[in-house]
């Protein structure tokens, strides 16, 4: 091996070094710290003589071209750092420097429904400027799935905890404590009068989801409540333990309109898992918030710059790897197979 | 540590004991019994993850609960490949590994139940979860042989089985693309998820690293694997290491706070 090979050898395997120990280091970090120094300048650099070494060592080590595995291999790690390099937020300055493609790198769209932010206006994600995308963003609609049913954990003073599943009928003995058994849930807990009682009732649309339960004790005496999901439990009498009922949320839906030149030209229900593409952006499903108008949700908008070139540069390294590690002993297997079986006929 | 009096726990202990049986068989050169043991270890592991299946109507692998659970499903079949079709041998510690790997699901993680978030309601979630766990068997066995190279052991069926350092070898080269794949996999999940390709989680990094240690064993392997072949295994080890702190440190020390900490 001629020295200039070897020393290009050695420059890779000290690349791959310092890659595992620079991971290593940000992984004590945090992601946010994390982020902000794998894009520090100091690492551009290495970026940047990672994939010249890459380069370099395509062209020095004629094996590299030679087995189209390796060469797959070799060129997708390029490609991931070149499409990278140009989703970053660096990348996205050089692309209004040299080409003028204007894009926001990243931000939140905060709506409630009807909203329609004109001209998309969105918090960039640092917080500190507001920019605006090339067409409009509409939401018609957003909810929230749970699963059903749901839950009502019981906690004694001793901190013992009991779950009850709040389906009609459902019951959890409590040992000492007695027993609870779930009498109906509620999607909007309401109260009216009738005559001079309060009767809870389930009033269309509103959420105030409850559980009404029932508690016996040991005694034989028995007691019955509400326990709500936003609020504190409701019994007439003292129970000894503490009831919270809660939900899982199973998905968060924005049903949303992309308005441009006063036309809809794309529509999606973004859920988590299903964003929206439009107009070199993608919108996810964040999260909700609230505030004293109501709640609304948070779309996340994020550009696509790279994102092909990366995705090519993954199919390129699944293909390499397996062509090379399994495909191609696999084949070897086979054909060494195959010559041996006829001679061992023949013999 | 807690015991587990429910069927899910009596599953997971009846398979650490029958696996326990099937490694001291082993080891006291009752092969053949120890094998067949092994066998109906594995049928009880598949039973203990069939009713866990059940039990959270999805894909058990949500947690470091189930992954265990998972993983000790996994070491017999992969055993038998190793032995049937690569020819490596170390049944005996995939026994020990088989019952050292649900210890952490019959005593330590907690067995509650849980809905999937939103987040995990997705069909890349199974595969990139599961082609993980095969990758770190795999690569657990060539941490094995690379042992076994180190402490200067031979194969007790001289000829019929591969030397450790082939081995270790071809091990890795096995579970090399069921962890780039994990990686790849993962990626297009957190950006279909969240937003990004890539997050600089700590989990993420820490399965870079990982993935790198390989990269660096295979560049070291072709340099100098003639000259240096101690060297090569001692790649293969930390590499072990690295997958180690990712599948727990990662998730259990409060050092890393992340996307991954639902997992735990």
């Amino acid at each position: 091996m001629s020295r200039f090979r070897r020393a290009v050898l050695w420059a890779a395997l000290t690349a791959v070094i310092l890659l595992t120990l620079l991971s290593v280091h940000g992984a004590f970090l945090g992601a946010d710290r994390a982020q902000a120094f794998f894009n520090s300048l100091p690492l551009a650099v290495y970026w940047l003589a990672l994939a010249a070494l890459l380069i370099v060592g395509l062209v020095v080590f004629r094996r590299l071209l030679q087995i189209p595995a390796l060469l797959l291999i070799h060129l997708a790690c390029i490609l991931i750092l070149v499409g990278g390099m140009w989703g970053s937020k660096a990348g996205h300055v050089m692309q209004k420097q040299l080409f003028g493609i204007d894009k926001v790198v990243r931000g939140q769209l905060k709506m409630k429904i009807g909203d329609q932010a004109p001209k998309g206006r969105i918090d960039v994600e640092d917080g500190n400027s507001v920019r605006e995308l090339p067409f409009a963003v509409r939401l018609k609609g957003f909810r929230m799935e749970y699963y059903e049913p749901g839950e009502v954990m019981i906690r004694s003073r001793e901190g013992q905890v009991w779950r009850l599943s709040a389906k009609l009928g459902e019951q959890v003995s409590l040992g000492e404590l007695g027993r609870i058994t779930v009498q109906k849930a509620f999607e909007n807990f309401k109260l009216r009068a009738e005559g001079d009682k309060q009767v809870p009732y389930d009033a269309p649309g509103g959420s105030n989801p409850a559980v009404q339960v029932r508690v016996e004790r040991p005694d034989g005496t028995a007691t019955a409540g509400y326990v709500f999901e936003y609020f504190d439990p409701i019994f007439t009498e003292a129970i000894g333990f503490d009831l919270t009922y809660r939900r899982s949320i199973k998905d968060y839906i924005s049903e949303v309109e992309v308005v441009a030149d006063g036309k809809a030209v794309a529509a999606k229900a973004i859920e988590v898992n299903h964003p929206l593409h439009y107009g070199g952006y993608h919108f996810y499903q964040h999260s909700l918030d609230e505030d004293a108008a109501g709640q609304y949700t948070i779309l996340l908008v994020v550009s696509d710059s790279g994102l092909n070139v990366v995705y090519g540069g993954y199919v390129m390294l699944i293909a390499g790897v397996f062509w090379h590690f399994w495909g191609r002993r696999a084949l070897i297997v086979i054909k060494n197979r195959r010559t041996i079986v006829p001679q061992a006929e023949h013999e | 540590m807690e015991i587990k009096y429910t069927i899910q726990g009596l599953l997971i202990y009846a398979t650490i004991a029958v696996y326990l049986f099937a490694f001291v068989a082993a080891v006291a050169r009752q092969a053949r019994a120890g094998r067949i043991v092994f066998l109906a270890g594995f049928l009880l592991a598949v039973l203990s993850y069939a009713y866990r299946w059940h039990d959270v109507r999805h894909v058990p692998l949500q947690n470091l609960f189930e992954v265990f659970l998972f993983l000790g499903m996994i070491c017999y079949p992969i055993s038998r490949f190793c032995r049937d079709v690569l020819r490596i041998g170390g049944q005996w510690a995939d026994m020990f590994i088989g019952a050292v790997v649900l210890v952490p699901s019959g005593f330590v993680f907690n067995a509650q139940p849980m809905q999937l978030p939103p987040a995990l309601q997705s069909w890349l979630f199974a595969p990139h979860v599961a082609v993980y766990m095969l990758a770190y068997i795999f690569m657990a066995k060539a941490a094995f042989q690379a042992g076994e190279q180190l402490l200067g052991r031979r194969s007790a069926v001289e000829g019929a089985l591969l030397p450790p350092e082939q081995a270790t070898y071809k091990l890795v080269i096995i579970g090399f693309p069921l962890l780039t794949l994990g990686l790849i996999l993962g990626s297009w999940w957190g950006k279909l998820a969240w937003g990004d390709y890539w997050g600089w989680d700590p989990k993420e990094l820490w399965s870079l690293a990982s993935w790198l240690v390989y990269i660096g064993y295979f560049h070291w392997r072709y340099m100098f694997g003639r000259i240096h072949p101690r060297i090569n295994s001692l790649w293969a080890i930390t590499g072990m290491a690295a997958i180690l702190i990712t599948l727990l440190w990662v998730n259990l020390s409060r050092l890393f706070p992340g996307l991954h900490s639902y997992a735990t």
